[in-house]
């Protein structure tokens, strides 16, 4: 094969480099216009964090680096995107799938689906050519631990961090090159870029904060160019070199993560960076939200996309798109506005909006909204036949939790810590095993709110339909109905249009409106909310968790929130309790929890939390969630823990730290004060070893 | 996986069992007397009795189903009011044509499902047409499809044998495999110019049926996240399909294979009958009209076996087609 080598020498040229692309994609509401010329070149070794809203056409940017875009239905491409000096628009599939092969390596959001169910890891990770030493060295190299073993094995046989650093292991086998591509060739075989798409959304704090890691590593010692997309600009912000932030089809600003993240030039920039529901602020600061939606992708505005949620908007920004144009004496700095910020407007008010305080002030004491007193809740290993040798899953452990009537009580916890199964509880949509669960008297059911309101919501009916239904079932006379639906949808933001429209034809954050509407209609006491925003852009995010601090303050409905994002149990919640292994291992104010965490556990989620601050990697704590499987001796935490000793075997009472703080841990005095002796006990580091 | 496997074999044990009890409750409630029909018009009342004596007709119902089981379990199934011959030589005679008949449907139906559904999930030209064909063929009851290809085939084109089976096979019955063992090539190309009509016949409707579950499950498959990553290897798109898709989309379509046997089986009699194939179907609808019950009790319950093995084969092949399902 032909491919057309190198003019320029290898040392300057690009890996990566897309110019003007334009992709579209022919759909029954129209032509989507996914990318509108995008250009972006990514350096040999460089890291490049592509940031922006969902929609906004990152994951699209990924996939034509891949030379997959035009295999996508319906899509229509135009402009230039080279990779490693080959054309993967218009090469042949048979050229564009060896470059594949052996230069590219791709890892994608959600380890669970991204890997091939029925065939075990080692073959799909040789399925490219790659030998099976070099496969096991491979899985080391990403972190598995006992990778000969593991290559035996099938993918639901790993825990999803496990999975997601088989994929890892998987995009750095790339197969040995032949002779056509060779210009660029690493001896070693490593890939030249990795198109990393969300490769951390799915996956838990603590594990996130590891695979981050990870790839910086892999860039250091291999030299691998990193494209990797994310909506989350902490993450961005510990990994990437330079930063592109996308809106609507088109790079917005771009530059070095310094200049992004503490100079940003464009509007959208500052207020992606001011709308983080972050845990480092307090809750009584203002969050600011991004007014307004970003467009219809069929029909862009002919001016600037962000021009008609953008405070600064003038007149001209409306007429012309604007070019991507150096910022001031700094060619490296760019950004696509007519008037960008200036460079140090950190105090300048540069939008009249003065945001939002989510935290509500809490409501008066009265008889509690919810009340769990010592619940536990196991389940048998599988199921029928396949019951396996009286083992069950210790999913809750006498677990007490009281949320005040009027309160707001977050529960947060990684994957497999029993918070679903809490919230199930709670809500009595199955019965403890032991403990009482007690709703305030004739208050009625609590309400759900789920993380995904279009699933949650019945496809086929109108919200108003939906609410209806709702109402009879409070008894609410046919011809009040109408009227009463309308007043639900007031109270959560939506006018009388939504109640005609199906789900389908609301937006993401609409339809969690919606489905709050629906919970509000039986004029519940508490509210029960499983992930409600996580499933949101973070302009949409703040605005449902404003909803439900409003809802708060005006009728005094009781919240509990389960989430596993400290940021928003810290905006949403007076009382915060983690869950760990089924056990509620730190309670207390949110304000005690976030200031002074007292339990190991507790402060090490929070460290692995990005934070906007370039260049910082979080420190990561160190292994996995533990399995629920089997009962626990001793605190679960301590194999992983840094102070454990051995009287950690005999499980930690929750005790009382300070005033509205409990901890369970036999150190935490010493943890709280930061002085607590490094531990004696072996910990399970292999992930840690990085 | 083990425990799975023989949790399977002992249910179909069990299955088989109450398969003997109904055929044999069948042929008990019957209000047609065999005895009577085996001895003629002209025997006596008494003759009857004594016949009826001799054959443990006159003991109690559950007795009499413990003596058949037993006599089931040496290979007795008494003997054909037909043909007079043991009812087990009888079906050691026939089953081999069927067996031969059915394998050779099974190869159809493997290869005519896979082409319909790798095609037109795959979208190449042509998957239309080729689907509109198939399901035309397949929405004609078969015995109306066998007599329309002889009328093609035999009567105008002269291009296949009409009816019957070569000779041959003296070892096993099994004519095309010995034939092609022992290296017998036009011998084998005869045996299988007969018995491509009544294939067609039989495999034609459940590779439509497969075939179709085939290609909405690969649809899907092929959308699924692992097979975006398989393209990201640089796998070719026939080694996505191959190593990644048709395994992930095994799992209904054996469920509908499973359940498409049935068909075959009772395919296989009418099919029979249409092409004069001397195999366990021909054997059924003549003893039908015998009311030859140990005959009839005999072909159901292999045809009940093999019903009941091939689903457990089924079971069996999606354990192995999906891992997931073997330790959860």
């Amino acid at each position: 094969m032909s491919v057309g080598s190198q003019t320029t020498s290898p040392a300057v040229s690009p890996v990566a480099a897309v110019e003007d692309l334009r992709v579209s994609f022919e759909t029954q509401r129209g032509t989507v216009q996914a990318l509108r010329s995008v250009s972006l070149e990514i350096a040999p070794g460089e890291i490049v964090a592509l940031v922006g809203e969902s929609g906004s056409g990152k994951s699209v940017l990924g996939m034509s680096l891949l030379g997959l875009v035009g295999s996508l239905r319906g899509a229509q491409v135009a402009g230039r995107v080279q990779v490693a000096g080959v054309d993967m628009l218009t090469n042949a599939d048979s050229t564009r799938r060896l470059l594949r092969r052996e230069l590219l390596g791709a890892v994608f959001q959600d380890p669970l689906t991204s890997l091939d169910p029925t065939m075990k890891i080692g073959r799909q990770l040789t399925e490219r050519g790659v030998d099976k030493d070099r496969a096991i060295g491979n899985l080391t190299e990403a972190g598995v631990p006992d990778p000969r073993r593991r290559f035996f094995e099938f993918p639901h046989q790993l825990s999803g961090g496990l999975r997601q650093r088989a994929s890892i292991a998987m995009a750095l086998g790339t197969a040995p090159r032949t002779d056509g591509l060779t210009a660029v060739a690493d001896a070693r075989g490593f890939p030249k870029l990795i198109v990393a798409d969300e490769p951390t959304t799915a996956l838990d704090v603590s594990v996130q904060a590891q695979i981050v890691l990870l790839f910086d590593r892999l860039r250091r010692e291999h030299g691998c160019s990193v494209l990797f997309v994310t909506h989350d600009l902490g993450v961005a912000a510990s990994i990437a070199d330079r930063i592109a932030v996308m809106y609507a089809g088109r790079v917005c600003e771009l530059g070095s993560a310094a200049d992004v993240l503490e100079r940003p030039r464009h509007p959208y920039t500052r207020a992606l960076l001011d709308a983080r529901v972050s845990v480092e602020i307090s809750r009584s600061a203002p969050i600011r939200g991004i007014e307004g939606s970003p467009p219809d992708p069929t029909s862009p505005p002919p001016g600037c996309a962000y021009a008609p949620r953008c405070p600064r908007a003038q007149p001209d920004c409306t007429t012309a798109l604007p070019e991507l144009t150096p910022a001031q004496a700094d060619p490296t700095h760019r950004v696509a506005c007519i008037d960008p910020l200036d460079a140090d407007h950190h105090q300048e008010t540069w939008s009249e909006s003065p945001g939002r305080v989510l935290a509500a002030k809490s409501a008066p004491a009265g008889e509690p909204a919810l009340e769990l007193v010592d619940v536990t809740k196991t389940f048998a290993v599988g199921s029928g036949r396949l019951r396996r040798g009286g083992e069950r899953v210790h999913a809750v452990s006498n677990v007490s939790l009281t949320v005040p009537a009027g309160g707001a009580v977050a529960l947060v916890g990684e994957s497999g810590c029993g918070k679903t199964t809490t919230l199930r509880l709670a809500c009595g949509l199955m019965p403890a095993d032991s403990g009482s669960v007690r709703w305030s008297v004739d208050a009625g059911r609590p309400q759900l709110i789920f993380q995904d309101a279009g699933s949650s919501l019945t496809p086929w009916l109108t919200i108003g339909a939906m609410l209806s239904e709702q109402l009879a079932r409070q008894g609410v006379e046919r011809h009040e109905r109408r009227a009463q639906a309308l007043e639900l949808l007031a109270q959560v933001g939506l006018d009388e249009r939504a109640a005609g429209a199906k789900p389908r034809e609301l937006s993401g954050g609409q339809r969690q409106r919606a489905a709050i509407a629906r919970a509000l209609a039986s004029k519940p006491h508490l509210l029960i909310c499983d992930e409600p925003v996580s499933a949101l852009d973070a302009s949409l995010a703040i605005r449902v968790l404003d909803l439900l601090a409003e809802l708060r303050a005006k009728l005094g409905v009781a919240l509990l929130i389960v989430t596993h994002d400290l940021g928003v149990a810290r905006h949403s919640a007076d009382q915060v309790a983690v869950m760990y292994r089924g056990r509620i291992v730190e309670r207390g104010s949110t304000d005690e929890i976030f200031d002074t965490p007292a339990h190991p556990y507790t402060q090490g989620l929070l460290a692995a939390i990005p934070t906007t601050e370039p260049g910082r990697l979080s420190p990561t704590l160190a292994g996995e969630p533990p399995s629920p499987i089997g009962e626990d001796h001793g605190c679960a935490f301590a194999p992983r823990c840094p102070y454990a000793q051995s009287v950690c075997a005999q499980l930690p009472a929750l005790g009382e730290l300070a005033i509205d703080h409990d901890v369970a841990c036999h150190f935490a005095k010493q943890v709280a004060a930061g002085d607590a002796a490094p531990g004696t006990l072996e910990s399970d580091d292999e992930a840690a070893k990085l | 996986m083990t425990r799975l496997v023989t949790g399977r074999l002992v249910a179909m044990v069990g299955v088989l069992l109450a398969l003997t009890f109904v055929v044999y409750l069948v042929d008990a409630v019957i209000p047609a007397n065999p005895v009577a029909a085996s001895l003629g018009a002209g025997a006596s009342h008494a003759q009857i009795i004594a016949r009826e004596h001799q054959l443990g007709y006159d003991k109690p119902f559950y007795a009499q189903y413990w003596l058949f089981l037993g006599r089931l379990i040496h290979g007795n199934l008494g003997a054909s009011l037909r043909t007079h011959n043991t009812v087990t030589s009888d079906l050691s005679n026939f089953a081999p044509a069927t067996i031969e008949l059915a394998l050779l449907s099974g190869v159809l139906i493997a290869v005519l499902s896979l082409i319909l559904g790798v095609w037109s999930a795959s979208g190449i030209r042509g998957a239309n047409l080729i689907r509109v064909l198939m399901t035309s063929l397949a929405s004609a009851p078969t015995f109306f499809l066998g007599i329309v290809l002889i009328l093609i085939f035999y009567s105008s084109l002269h291009l296949l044998p009409a009816s019957g089976r070569t000779a041959g096979g003296q070892a096993t019955g099994f004519v095309m495999i010995e034939d092609f063992f022992s290296g017998n090539l036009s011998g084998w190309f005869g045996a299988l110019r007969h018995a491509i009509m009544p294939a067609v016949v039989i495999a034609v409707g459940p590779a439509v049926a497969i075939g179709r579950v085939l290609r909405g499950s690969l649809l899907e498959v092929m959308r699924e996240d692992h097979v975006r990553t398989a393209r990201s290897k640089g796998l070719s798109e026939f080694a996505v399909m191959l190593h990644h898709g048709l395994r992930n989309a095994a799992t209904p379509v054996l469920a509908m294979a499973g359940l498409q046997m049935g068909l075959v089986l009772t395919g296989v009699i009418v099919v029979e009958t249409v092409f004069a194939w001397p195999g366990l179907g021909l054997y059924a609808s003549s003893a039908l009209q015998y009311s030859d019950f140990p005959a009839i009790v005999g072909v159901t319950l292999v045809l009940g076996i093999a019903y009941v093995v091939i689903n457990a084969a089924v079971d069996i092949l999606q354990l192995v087609a999906d891992p997931r399902l073997r330790d959860q």
